[in-house]
């Protein structure tokens, strides 16, 4: 059990203190609840050109000094944005405390009057080649964007991925920024985590020194979308400059810590994860029509998916690959799987658990996240008694239920045409 | 209350101490090392086999072999096949992951401690009783050859081997680890085993333990499962045989649709041994190597040319390459060369503020505890002292090492170690968009194809 204090100062800000001194360390985390979800059709990949600009200073911190106080003291720091959230968090030798915390707050609080149009422009550049690397410049890059456009109507906001579109990156203007940073970054939408060698009533003192005197906001704009469900499956096949032809599948499922996500979380560590796993085993091993194959859950908060990716070996026609997964899948459906497969499946829950709390920084993420999403950082303790209490049914059940024809989206890779 | 405390940073407390664990070493009869750290922190133990033995033992007809010989050995050992080797860690909760680089091949288990005992059993089994079946080495290898089909349409792949190729040819480092096609198609199971008999003797190997384990009990059980490995001769090593570079040279490898240039920049660097060790690390963490570096500032703060830009020592057993990357748009790739070029220039010329000195300094000597938080962090620097035969105290003396090197001792290894006018330039990219301005650089250009084939003259 992790000694854990929780309280909420009086602007919103939730405190979440884990005090630990086996290494002479401090991870300051904050999750700010905001993410591409929560941006408009036309201004796609603001959440995250935001985060960008969050690191190029504020009132007391110049351009680019953000990353120096951190790293010229030993400190490593950064920040990422997902559909639902945005964290930034930084692991400073632990007498450096009050930095992280200085640092952190004035970005909260003194954000818009070092606000310029170069430090925008800059930055947009620096995510539109961002895109490039990882999305438009490399095979199959652009996968995960056509799955969100297949399996998510236009108006539900897990359309478009994180990124955004190059278009609406341009059109981003320093009013867009003014107006998202005064409607989500603040401190009542904010979760503070700090962990590790520090004195509780210390830390506390110096919490409410930094963050106690930013204001909340006035109210937020409501997330009311609902996903539609589909009658049937939806299917592209795409070619492009790929050697190999290549399945995704999107599967629709409820949101994460939702039972069924839990048990397709096994499910999928069922499927794949070592060469006893079963698509793994049929696949590649036995049959020999995929190189590799991979299946996983996301942690997201409006809806769930999980994500099947399959590459077809020199000469298999993605046809085949697509049967045996559906195959394999049936099998899990009408035949069960065995104790000891879902044994194995819990407990590497169990161990990726136990490296997620090993580290400060992830452990102060993990929380950040449960109370962010849940409300509730003791879940921290607890997280795993619903893997532990999950039997066979469980795991069959959720098989048979979301992993459908009618629940899913395909996207398939072609080489094309030389 | 007053706003003064945000005008400027706070002060920092007094600094709390650090102490990298202590190490219990062994050495067996058999030439086996054994090196143990504790770290109660966790549940978790990190397990490693160091056999010195990486690609830089393939020769060149082989390339890839040491690494193939590494996939296979979870293919089944002992009594266990490759299946029933899979479920029985997963009834431990054992990760198992195997791997080869340059200077070594690795066998890694992590495990909750209350399963360690009897998930070192099959650790050993696989360390040293690999089946190493002939239909495993079909299979895989057909994998590999997929593997490789597919890092020839990825920029950063097709870059980072025309770099290596070009400045080692096509002897040690001048390969991929995992080989080339032809090589991969020429291995038979024996040449597997050959390798593996050859290199994965005791005399050959250390076993690294770190986490929540008792150091005697371990070493203890270490000792059970390997005392009676039998030793081996040494394993022949081929040196590396790199050509001279007369001066720096462009080289071109076109993708028609490309909308970033892959570009690398260098030259052959330095040995891990290197008595410069510690003045080229801050020297390259200054020019490139962390975020507030010159090279990334610059290309990507100041000019928005790129995602990140960067520069390393690749510090090897034998003189590894010194290369700046970086992937820019088409339109600006003359001007990162350019300013990348630059860099390497002002470095030359002992233009180093004390300020960027000191913060570079802080920085290396600072993180240090940070990246040995987890047992597997602590293992993995167990490692690299076993591997590059560092001093017992290294790690204790690591900060004093780096708070010593001083602005004179950055200019002395920036001159004698980089060479922008003996380089290598490699990019991958659109050439009908930055082939002309390119040659504005005034150096000659060679248009290479992806497996590194000049081209005739277009």
């Amino acid at each position: 059990m992790l000694n854990l204090e929780t309280y909420t100062l009086a602007n919103g800000l939730r405190v979440v203190l884990n005090e630990d001194h086996s290494a002479p360390l401090v991870a300051v985390n904050l999750w700010y609840h905001v993410g591409s979800k929560n941006e408009r059709r036309g201004r796609t990949g603001f959440a995250h050109l935001f985060e960008h600009m969050l690191f190029s200073g504020s009132l007391h911190v110049g351009n680019n000094e953000h990353f120096r106080y951190v790293q010229s003291v030993g400190g490593v720091l950064n920040g990422t944005t997902f559909f639902d959230r945005t964290n930034y968090f930084e692991t400073l030798p632990s007498q450096y405390l009050a930095l992280g915390l200085w640092l952190e707050s004035d970005r909260m609080g003194f954000f818009l009057p070092a606000l310029t149009q170069e430090k925008l422009d800059i930055q947009r550049e620096v995510v539109k080649e961002e895109r490039r690397q990882r999305y438009d410049n490399v095979p199959y890059g652009t996968a995960f964007e056509r799955l969100l456009h297949l399996a998510f109507d236009p108006d539900y906001p897990y359309h478009w991925p994180t990124i955004g579109s190059m278009e609406d990156l341009s059109a981003a203007s320093l009013d867009d920024i003014r107006e998202f940073f005064a409607t989500w970054y603040r401190p009542d939408n904010c979760v503070l985590t700090l962990v590790g060698d520090f004195a509780t009533a210390e830390a506390k003192d110096l919490a409410e020194q930094y963050f106690g005197t930013i204001a909340a906001g006035q109210s937020f704009p409501p997330f009311d979308h609902i996903r539609k469900e589909t009658r049937s499956e939806r299917r592209e096949t795409f070619a492009s400059r790929v050697p190999l032809p290549r399945l995704y599948r999107l599967y629709h499922l409820p949101r994460m810590g939702d039972r069924d996500w839990i048990y397709s979380d096994l499910l999928s560590t069922v499927l794949t994860s070592d060469k006893a796993s079963r698509l793994e085993k049929a696949l590649v091993y036995d049959k020999k029509i995929a190189t590799d194959v991979a299946a996983y859950v996301l942690p997201t908060e409006a809806t769930g998916m999980m994500l099947v990716q399959a590459t077809a070996n020199a000469g298999v026609a993605v046809g085949e690959i697509e049967g045996a997964i559906d195959q394999e899948i049936e099998r899990i459906v009408v035949d069960g799987i065995t104790n000891e497969e879902l044994t194995r499946a819990k407990n590497r829950a169990e161990v990726d658990q136990a490296h997620q709390l090993e580290n400060y920084d992830a452990r102060a993420d993990l929380i950040g996240m449960l109370t962010t999403f849940f409300e509730d950082p003791t879940l921290v303790s607890t997280w795993l008694e619903p893997y532990r209490a999950a039997g066979v049914d469980d795991i069959v059940n959720v098989a048979r239920r979301y992993l459908v024809p009618e629940n899913r989206v395909t996207s398939i890779f072609m080489p094309e045409a030389a | 209350m007053s706003d003064d405390f945000r005008t400027s940073a706070p002060p920092p407390g007094p600094p709390r101490p650090y102490r990298f664990p202590r190490v219990t070493r062994e050495a067996l009869d058999n030439g086996l090392e054994i090196l143990i750290a504790e770290n109660h922190n966790a549940p978790l133990v990190a397990a490693r086999a160091l056999i010195r033995s990486g690609a830089d033992r393939d020769n060149a007809e082989l390339a890839g072999l040491a690494s193939m010989t590494t996939e296979l050995l979870d293919e089944g050992a002992a009594t266990r096949d490759a299946i029933r080797l899979a479920e029985d860690l997963g009834l431990f909760g054992a990760s198992l992951a195997t791997g080869t680089d340059w200077d070594a091949s690795y066998i890694s288990i992590d495990v909750l401690s209350k399963n360690f005992e009897p998930s070192m059993t099959i650790f050993a089994d696989i360390a040293r009783r690999p089946m190493l079946p002939e239909p495993a080495l079909q299979r895989v290898r057909s994998e590999r050859l997929m593997e490789l089909l597919q890092q020839r349409e990825e920029p950063s792949a097709i870059a980072g081997k025309r770099f290596s190729n070009l400045l080692y040819g096509s002897g040690t480092y001048g390969n991929s680890v995992l080989g080339n096609p032809e090589s991969v198609t020429r291995f038979t199971i024996g040449e597997v085993r050959r390798f593996y008999a050859q290199n994965f003797i005791p005399n050959n190997t250390a076993i690294v333990i770190a986490g929540d384990i008792d150091a005697r009990s371990a070493v203890a059980g270490v000792t059970k499962l390997f005392a009676d490995w039998k030793r081996g001769p040494e394993p022949p090593r081929p040196s590396i045989s790199p050509k001279a570079i007369e001066q720096s040279r462009v080289y071109l490898i076109d993708r028609p649709n490309a909308v970033q240039s892959e570009i690398r920049v260098g030259h052959i660097g330095v040995a891990r041994s290197t008595e410069d060790y510690f003045p080229l690390t801050v020297m390259n963490a200054l020019l490139g190597g962390v975020f507030n570096s010159r090279i990334n500032l610059n290309l990507r703060e100041r000019h928005g040319y790129t995602y990140g830009a960067r520069s390393a020592f690749a510090f090897r057993r034998q003189a590894g390459p010194f290369v700046v990357s970086a992937p820019v748009r088409n339109e600006v790739t003359l001007e990162s060369v350019t300013e990348v070029l630059n860099e390497l220039r002002r470095i030359r010329t002992g233009d180093i503020e004390k300020r960027e000195l000191e913060d570079t300094k802080n920085y290396l000597a600072g993180v240090f505890p940070t990246t040995v938080q987890s047992a597997s962090d602590i293992a993995g620097r167990l490692l690299d002292m076993e591997l590059y035969d560092l001093p017992r105290d290294y790690f204790d003396r690591y900060r004093e090492n780096i708070a010593s090197v001083t602005a004179a001792d950055v200019a002395r290894v920036a001159n004698k170690y980089i060479d922008p006018d003996r380089a290598i330039i490699v990019i991958v990219g659109n050439a009908s968009q930055i082939r002309e301005p390119l040659g504005t650089l005034g150096y000659p250009i060679d248009d290479l194809d992806v497996d590194g084939n000049l081209l005739p003259v277009a």
